[in-house]
């Protein structure tokens, strides 16, 4: 599932990015956002969610949120 | 030597730069603050007589860049060889800072990481073991606050950057001979970076609070990124902003200050008593009446920064743009746009360099392009002058002018949508929340002074410069003879502001001088109040209560001979037609394409002229049941606008067909 699916309060591991982005997979990769790594989703609406990866807070809009397969 | 200073963004490198240069950069609580490089030598307690010069650089997360800002950042560590790398790490996210840490460590520049933000681990009680670290790492490792006083470890941090000049790096992790066109390899490479620094975390870090459970202040988040409740607090915390500052504390020093002026420019007067007339005028009407005009707002001004800069420091500005990401994508710009806006209300220059870390293109040069809408500190005095002469001080004036400012930016955005034919592009958002910390008033205080100091070194410099001319030009005609009473239309100014007027005759304000201000307002907004104070020989534009009382009547109106409906057209005209010249320049740098920046003028000075029409004309149909002066001209200047945008617009939505076509309905990088 798609993190616009996850409970919030959970650990998930990131199973894959799924986008033709490059960029979006790049730009992830960087924050230590990638495929085997854990994901605590903190807090999540509609259309956005905040999460936690490696130590640090961010909010996702949706378009991340959904390539963000857990 | 040069010492560069790089890390992630928010570690803090600014405010240890800053500590350690005795330099005012602007520093805030969100990543992306810094987005040039800044250099000056350290503090003489720092370098102990030796030139040591610190550089400042934007923040970034690795080596290869993806915004312009940090492009800045990785090519001047690459090829700029600075003699030593102080890298700073926030020790309260070492698993993530690390990654750019040991990229930093294969350039062979002798690094020391500062784990800055060490107090926080110790509230946190997180322990990291710096001996074991700077063994793995193979650098020396200082715990650094750069915030406090005492025992910030800055010096120890320093001395160890100095020794180290000349010397070489032992990289702990060397990268793969890969190819690094092939996107797999690379992938395959990091991922090794990033569990070598997985292992060193796990092996250094201990910590008692878990960053993934949910603490207070996620609840705090919960509210303001809601969507109902995060933009009414917002808006509320916006309108203090503003309220306090033009309403309630500004005007009561500014009060107390415009007293010392007049005072200070009758003395004068009666000084220069013997004087020839001329002299008299000039310096007296002329360079203190017109600058004293504009210093009088400086404490509105002054407020306002000060209370800009507690929002910047305490963490607020992330989750605003957070909150108002979904709106601002729908008009084809991006939550990072608000970042930029809230800049803009103080100075318009630093708010469009802040577009630069919105990674999008078209995001950025829109943004750029529409962030000057919202009024800024310059615009602050011209505001409130119109607000207390025709208005009687009424708080709307200045919310309306915000509010509308904003309105603009949706309206221009979407126009910028249509017109560039957006629906082929999506972008995505993302905003690191950080810790949220108590803003520091003396730092606000401080950066407060600097602005405020600039403001005056600009009223002393540009602003005495203009209306030094203005005086000058409005004293003599075109043969160099004094004007005389009641022939003011012979001066040159006159002449030379005739023709402008005379196509602001649809907006209500046919006036020479109000053109002549309008003119003058493109090299400093705050001419604008400069130039009405010496063509109408006014000054005191705080205390109108006291002019009611003393002339009867209102002695501004009545010497600018506007009604109200065309004095706020005019204050609006003044407000969303293009900005200063300096920014103007801003937005050419930042914008890189002269067609953008042509399309940015074009369209602000479409927008300044089409709102002050329309709030002329309709306003006058209100208040005295007719249309105002020229409305088939001025409807028809702005038919032919429309014509240029949808041309404009169809031109570059056909270049844009053809640019699929070739590339397949792909989108080209």
């Amino acid at each position: 599932m798609t993190l616009l699916e996850a409970e919030p309060e959970k650990t998930y591991t990131i199973k894959e990015i799924q986008t033709d982005d490059e960029d979006m997979n790049a730009f992830l990769f960087r924050l230590g956002c990638y495929s085997g790594e854990p994901i605590t989703v903190i807090s999540k609406k509609k259309d956005s969610c905040v999460v936690v990866i490696k130590d640090a807070r961010y909010n996702l809009d949706s378009l991340l949120s959904g390539a963000i397969i857990v | 030597m040069r010492i560069a200073f790089a890390g992630n963004p928010n570690s803090g490198k600014t405010t240890m730069y800053n500590a350690l240069t005795g330099m005012s950069e602007k520093v805030g609580n969100w990543a992306g603050v810094t987005v040039g490089r800044k250099e000056s030598p350290l503090k003489e307690e720092y370098s102990h007589g030796q030139e040591v010069i610190a550089v400042d650089l934007p923040g970034a997360y690795s080596m290869s860049p993806f915004t312009p800002e940090e492009g800045i950042t990785s090519e001047y560590v690459r090829e700029r060889h600075p003699d030593a790398i102080i890298n700073i790490v926030d020790a309260t996210n070492l698993s993530r800072s690390l990654f750019f840490t040991t990229q930093l460590l294969e350039l062979g520049v002798p690094v020391v990481v500062a784990l800055n933000k060490s107090d926080i681990n110790e509230k946190e009680n997180t322990v990291i073991d710096v001996a074991a670290l700077e063994q793995k790492l193979g650098c020396p490792v200082i715990k650094t606050v750069s915030t406090e006083k005492t025992n910030s470890g800055l010096k120890e941090l320093v001395d160890k950057a100095i020794s180290l000049n000349g010397k070489g790096q032992v990289a702990p992790y060397v990268q793969a001979d890969i190819d690094l066109h092939d996107k797999n390899q690379v992938d395959a490479e990091d991922r090794k970076r990033f569990s070598f620094v997985n292992d060193i975390v796990s092996q250094v870090e201990t910590r008692q609070t878990l960053s993934s459970k949910s603490n207070a202040e996620d609840r705090l988040d919960s509210i303001l990124l809601n969507k109902v409740s995060g933009i009414l607090i917002f808006a509320a915390v916006m309108w203090l902003v503003f309220t306090i500052s033009q309403a309630w504390l500004g005007p009561l020093v500014a009060d107390w200050l415009v007293g010392y002026i007049e005072g200070f420019q009758e003395w004068v007067t009666e000084k220069m008593a013997d004087s020839p007339a001329i002299l008299t005028t000039i310096v007296a009407d002329g360079i203190i009446g017109g600058v004293g005009a504009v210093v009088g707002f400086l404490p509105l001004v002054m407020v306002m920064y000060f209370l800009i800069a507690l929002l910047e420091d305490c963490g607020y500005m992330a989750r605003v743009s957070a909150v108002m990401d979904p709106i601002f994508k729908r008009v084809g710009l991006s939550g990072k746009s608000v970042i930029p806006v809230i800049i803009g209300t103080g100075c318009g220059i630093p708010a469009i360099m802040a577009c630069r870390t919105i990674r999008d293109e078209r995001e950025r040069r829109a943004t750029a392009m529409l962030s000057t809408f919202i009024p800024c500190g310059a615009k602050v005095p011209v505001i409130a002058l119109f607000a207390g002469a025709f208005f009687a001080g009424a708080g709307w004036v200045s919310t309306v002018s915000y509010f509308l400012g904003l309105v603009l930016i949706f309206l221009g955005a979407l126009l910028v949508k249509v017109v560039t034919g957006y629906k082929y592009r999506k972008s995505f958002f993302i905003m690191e929340l950080p810790k949220y910390k108590i803003p520091s008033i003396k730092r606000a205080f401080f950066s407060m002074l600097e602005r405020a100091k600039a403001y005056i070194i600009k009223a002393a410099t540009i602003i005495l410069v203009c209306n030094l001319v203005v005086q000058l030009m409005q004293s003599y005609d075109w043969s160099f003879r004094a004007v005389e009473e009641g022939m003011e239309h012979t001066s040159i100014l006159a002449s030379i502001a005739s023709p402008f007027a005379l196509l602001l005759i649809p907006l209500g304000f046919g006036a020479w001088q109000l053109a002549a201000a309008a003119i003058t307002g493109f090299i400093a907004k705050e001419n604008v109040v400069g130039t009405l104070a010496v063509v109408y020989g006014l000054t005191n534009f705080i205390d109108v209560d006291e002019l009611a009382m003393v002339g009867g009547a209102n002695e501004i109106s009545v010497a600018m001979g506007l009604t109200t409906v065309s004095a706020l057209a005019y204050l609006f005209f003044n407000l969303y037609t293009p900005p200063c010249f300096a920014a103007i320049g801003a937005m050419n740098s930042e914008m890189q394409s002269k067609g953008w920046l042509w399309c940015a003028i074009g369209l602000q000075l479409c927008t300044g002229y089409t709102v002050a029409f329309l709030v002329y004309q309709i306003g006058t149909l209100i208040t005295e049941g007719h249309l105002g002066q020229g409305f088939v001209p001025g409807l028809i200047a702005i038919a032919v606008m429309a014509c240029v945008v949808f041309m404009i617009s169809r031109r570059i939505r056909a270049d844009f067909d053809r640019q699929y076509a070739l590339h397949g309905g792909k989108i080209p990088a």
